[in-house]
């Protein structure tokens, strides 16, 4: 959230801030603080169209605040702004939505403890606002509070433990989900928030079921689930769901991780919409190995049709299949013991698939990792990020081609009992709590270009030292080009934003001035 | 005698060389003591006039005051010191006007008029000193219509404008009414920021109010100067009507980018532009503040009620339509439009330099080299900035404000990639030079600089480094020196 200075001298500043930007920049003076979560990008599917910037102005009455909700469009050229009167500094924007009609926004009522949407037309006028839940969980709460404290590089994916997700659905609604560590929640809503459908955790159920979604396509809403018998079991297993849009039926419900012969953890789960497939991408083990401490044997792709049968799955064995294609720098971290995390599947224009990975470890002396492993300790344990990989694989799901893009190492401290997890769970929770330097994937409406941004920096040490925004740019029209853009500045904070194609946006926070500068930046291709 | 001889030979040489420089190029002079001088000059002029006089009002006011004079004395030093033009034909040529409207009104004889290097249409007035644009120069159609502007700006020296809106501005800003009002704002705690507003919009209403009052008397005030000298009066009215239509010459004329950068790879690429990303808000237009769209709210009056105005004020006698262009200030309006082109690439506004040489092609023979330079040095620097992810900072961006053809050419130079411009440059190169009556020599500066421009542009940049030898050796002081060979650069080059 942004907060505004309360000045004389602010509010000339301010208007003159209003009428500037006719270049793709915009310079806001006055600010007096900013996290990363005050500026969102508005997608309209996968291309960003737009900003939402939300800011804390000036005291209603005794009991509530003016917030400011400025829209940008896809060249900072400011659209409007929205002025709400809300609980006096408790009120905070988590999320937008926009589903190509209209504009829903998702907030965090803390006075009253309460999770709110409000929904806009494109003109921006109001068309319904509501209290969704008014029951929030202790891991939501701790998702929103992680949301509202992060400053550092977290991404896309970052609340993935937290539960909170609102999603648009073209022309129909938006899908909110929750989930309290016990139960997951969904609910479907219209434009104008009437409630359309729900779908939760049976009430008869054994086990705890914890959702994480991780797409919306045509039809389907599609996540991850997550099943234990109790709170405190380490019997935790993955399957792959999706949910009809339409009537909220659940139209799959697969186990990822059950095999006889390995030990399977998910990464990420999309659906090939041409062929009608679920598809989930993982690495695997030997079963009697423990992630981490043995290394993983490969990855792995599991497809289903959407009524939820088993089509096949294909290892891709480190040594047998992958090994041969991989370049001599993401060999030589394999034998290191790092292993891969999916952040991102995409599906080209030509029909190639494209997994997006980044290489990570436990690092650490040895009785620390032991310790994290074994799930007591650990204070010392880190996780260490390395390379980022693009697998390309043909319409064939035939792995054609490995791409290395080596980065300098960097770390984030691992909690006490990490190693329970699961080495997929691992991966997670460093996404979670932004360790990882990828950001995001942007691609094109027609999704003939990509564009992978991470951010190299060492975490430890924070963002003053060398920093690089990198762009690893593919897709049907180009060969992969990484285009790296010097990250370092005098800001107190920066950040990098997704933007239109062929772009991406900096934002840099200077404290002392009070001043915020966006700019939109040009990629080499 | 030998050195006598070796002397006449020298000069000679520079005769010839100098002769084989087209005449069409725009002023430069490297030494800058004369506008170091003239900057210093203006600013103690300024300096000692707005702080001479005794200040009214309170301890707040007399500091605002006198770190609004000092900024003011800083702008105008900076202002001449970097961009005065002081050439031989236009500033020349202006001084020449001036003197006769001093002549005509000898009451005003301690003001001075310099002529910057600034591409935008306008001309004001601080203290003792007008400032004219050359950006203006192109717009007009004679000597009369540029006489009537810098009356008008003279009425304001004249009527102490300058003076008198300080004042009103910071009594009113320092008035024990504005404390208890910010105050009682402060206080009240609530709704600052939009009470504030209302009070900022108050004060701006006010004292747009009181300038669109001293517009008015300059109108008329320089009206009455105009008519006292040898100019046409009538063509004031005429002066208001081009003002009116100041920025719309830019959209008549839309470079032919296809005739220019279409050929091999780049054929077709250029056909059709780009179309505008379609928005997904429907706002209706990008938010104005009311300073913006409410014309009692502007500083200047619309240009059809000050037109209204100076119709009564002649008693119909006036100039309307277009009218005929001498041919000596046909030639100042080329020049000055050389030197806008230069200023366009001087403050690194490579989209306007590139798409203002495109236009100079086909309307200036004379001046085809030099044009043809530009366009080169342009596509160098757009491709050096977008490789330094500096694109946005040196290319506005494609909005509603700009007129509908530069539009359409900015979002073509967004879509263009790193790879493009070596083809863009190439398929420039074999455009066919104009048959200019000055054929421009290969040693020319800007001749040189292009050449080593498009070397760089190049697939193969090896020739870069001699055409960038060469450069140096002959133009050690050279204008475009800094941008192209900074020392910085040199070093690393040469490392």
């Amino acid at each position: 959230m942004l907060q505004f200075k309360r000045s004389f001298l602010t509010v000339g500043l301010t208007l003159v801030a209003a009428v500037t930007g006719l270049a793709q920049t915009q310079t806001l003076e006055g600010i007096k603080s900013m996290s990363r979560s005050a500026i969102t990008p508005i997608y309209a599917g996968h291309e960003v169209k737009g900003y939402l910037m939300y800011g804390q102005a000036d005291k209603a009455d005794r009991k509530n605040d003016n917030y400011h909700l400025d829209f940008y469009d896809q060249d900072l050229g400011k659209v409007s702004t929205v002025t709400i009167q809300k609980p006096a500094g408790k009120y905070y924007l988590l999320d937008n939505a926009f589903n190509g009609s209209a504009f829903a926004l998702y907030y965090f009522n803390q006075k009253d403890k309460t999770l709110e949407i409000e929904t806009y037309d494109t003109g921006l006028k109001k068309l319904a606002s509501k209290a969704v839940s008014t029951d929030i969980s202790k891991m939501e709460m701790s998702g929103i509070g992680q949301k509202m404290n992060t400053n550092n590089a977290g991404g896309e994916g970052a609340q993935l433990f937290s539960g909170l997700d609102l999603r648009p659905v073209e022309g129909q609604g938006f899908v909110r989900s929750s989930a309290d560590g016990r139960r997951y929640l969904l609910e479907m809503y219209d434009n104008n928030l009437n409630l359309k459908w729900r779908q939760q955790t049976d009430a008869k159920a054994k086990m705890l079921e914890m959702l994480v979604v991780t797409e919306v396509t045509g039809n389907y809403l599609m996540g991850t689930m997550m099943r234990r018998p109790s709170l405190l079991s380490q019997q935790l297993s993955s399957y792959i769901v999706a949910f009809d849009l339409s009537t909220g039926k659940k139209v799959l419900d697969q186990p990822v991780e059950s095999s006889k012969t390995e030990q399977l953890s998910l990464s990420s789960v999309g659906y090939d919409a041409a062929r009608k497939e679920f598809v989930a991408v993982g690495e695997y083990y030997k079963l009697t190995d423990k992630p981490f401490v043995n290394k993983s044997q490969g990855f792995y792709i599991k497809r289903f049709d959407d009524k939820g049968k088993l089509l096949g799955i294909r290892p891709y064995n480190w040594q047998k299949e992958v090994k041969g294609l991989l370049p001599a720098e993401a060999r030589k971290a394999m034998d290191e013991g790092f292993i891969n995390y999916t952040h991102s599947i995409q599906k080209g224009a030509d029909g190639s698939l494209y997994l997006v990975a980044e290489q990570y470890r436990i690092g650490g002396k040895g009785m620390d990792v032991a310790l994290a492993v074994l799930g007591g300790g650990g204070g010392g344990a880190k996780g260490i990020i390395g390379n980022m990989l693009v697998f390309v694989l043909d319409p064939e799901y035939k792995l054609t081609a490995i791409k290395c893009f080596v980065k300098d190492e960097s770390k984030m401290a691992l909690p006490p009992g990490a190693g329970f997890m699961g080495a997929g769970l691992t991966g997670q929770f460093i996404k979670a709590y932004g360790g990882f330097d990828y950001q995001f994937t942007q691609q094109t409406a027609a999704n003939s270009q990509f564009n992978v941004v991470y951010i190299n920096f060492d975490k430890e040490k924070g963002e003053a030292t060398k920093k690089v925004v990198g762009n690893i740019l593919f897709g049907t029209t180009d060969q992969f080009k990484v285009d790296k853009i010097d990250g370092n500045s005098a800001a107190t904070y920066s950040y990098v934003y997704p933007a239109k194609p062929g772009y991406v946006m900096l934002v840099d926070y200077l404290k002392k001035q009070k001043q915020m500068g966006m700019k939109l930046v040009k990629l080499n291709m | 005698m030998l050195r006598w001889l070796l002397l006449v030979l020298l000069l000679g040489i520079w005769d010839a060389r100098a002769q084989s420089v087209p005449v069409s190029r725009p002023y430069f002079m490297p030494d800058t003591v004369r506008a170091y001088k003239l900057a210093r000059a203006h600013r103690t002029a300024l300096l000692a006039q707005l702080e001479g006089a005794a200040l009214p009002g309170n301890a707040d006011y007399r500091n605002h005051y006198r770190r609004i004079s000092t900024e003011a004395a800083t702008d105008i030093y900076n202002t001449i010191r970097y961009s005065a033009l002081l050439d031989t034909v236009l500033d020349a040529a202006v001084q020449r006007i001036f003197s006769r409207i001093q002549q005509g009104n000898p009451t005003l004889r301690d003001v001075e008029l310099v002529l910057v290097r600034n591409p935008e249409p306008n001309a004001y007035a601080v203290g003792r000193t007008v400032v004219l644009n050359v950006g203006l120069l192109p717009t007009l159609e004679n000597e009369s219509q540029l006489a009537y502007v810098l009356c008008h700006e003279l009425a304001h020296v004249q009527s102490r404008h300058l003076q008198t809106t300080l004042h009103e501005r910071l009594s009113t800003l320092h008035s024990r009414d504005m404390r208890r009002q910010v105050r009682h704002i402060v206080q009240a705690e609530y709704n600052i920021n939009s009470r504030m507003k209302e009070l900022v919009m108050g004060l701006s209403l006010s004292s747009s109010y009181h300038q669109r009052r001293h517009e008015r008397q300059a109108d008329s005030l320089g009206y009455e100067l105009l008519r006292r000298t040898s100019y046409a009066a009538p063509q004031a009215y005429r002066t208001l009507q081009l003002l009116d239509v100041a920025d719309a010459p830019a959209s008549e004329t839309n470079p032919e980018l296809a005739r220019y950068f279409g050929c091999g790879g780049l054929a077709g690429r250029f056909a059709t532009a780009p179309a505008p990303a379609k928005s997904i808000f429907t706002v209706a237009g990008p938010e104005k503040t009311p300073l913006q769209t409410t014309d009692t709210l502007k500083s200047h009056p619309d240009c059809a009620k000050r037109m209204a105005y100076l119709h009564g004020l002649a008693g119909g006698q006036i100039a309307e339509g277009p009218q005929p262009v001498a041919p000596a200030f046909a030639r100042l309006r080329d020049l000055s439009r050389l030197e806008v082109l230069q200023s366009w690439f001087d403050t690194e506004c490579y989209d306007h330099a590139l798409y203002e040489a495109l236009r100079l092609l086909p309307q200036q023979p004379a001046a085809d080299s030099y044009a043809r330079a530009i366009v080169q040095l342009s596509l160098y620097q757009l491709r050096q900035r977008l490789t330094e992810h500096r694109f946005t900072e040196v290319v506005s961006n494609s909005s509603s404000p700009q007129p509908a053809a530069f539009s359409q050419y900015l979002r073509t130079l967004h879509e263009l990639r790193a790879t493009d411009y070596a083809d863009l440059s190439a398929c420039f190169a074999q455009l066919p030079t104009s048959p200019a009556p000055v054929a421009a020599s290969d040693s020319d500066e800007y001749a040189l600089a292009a050449r080593y421009a498009a070397a760089a542009l190049a697939p193969d940049p090896a020739p870069a480094a001699t055409l960038r030898r060469q450069y140096l050796a002959d133009y050690p002081r050279g204008r475009l020196r800094e941008l192209l060979f900074a020392e910085s650069q040199i070093k690393r080059k040469s490392n």
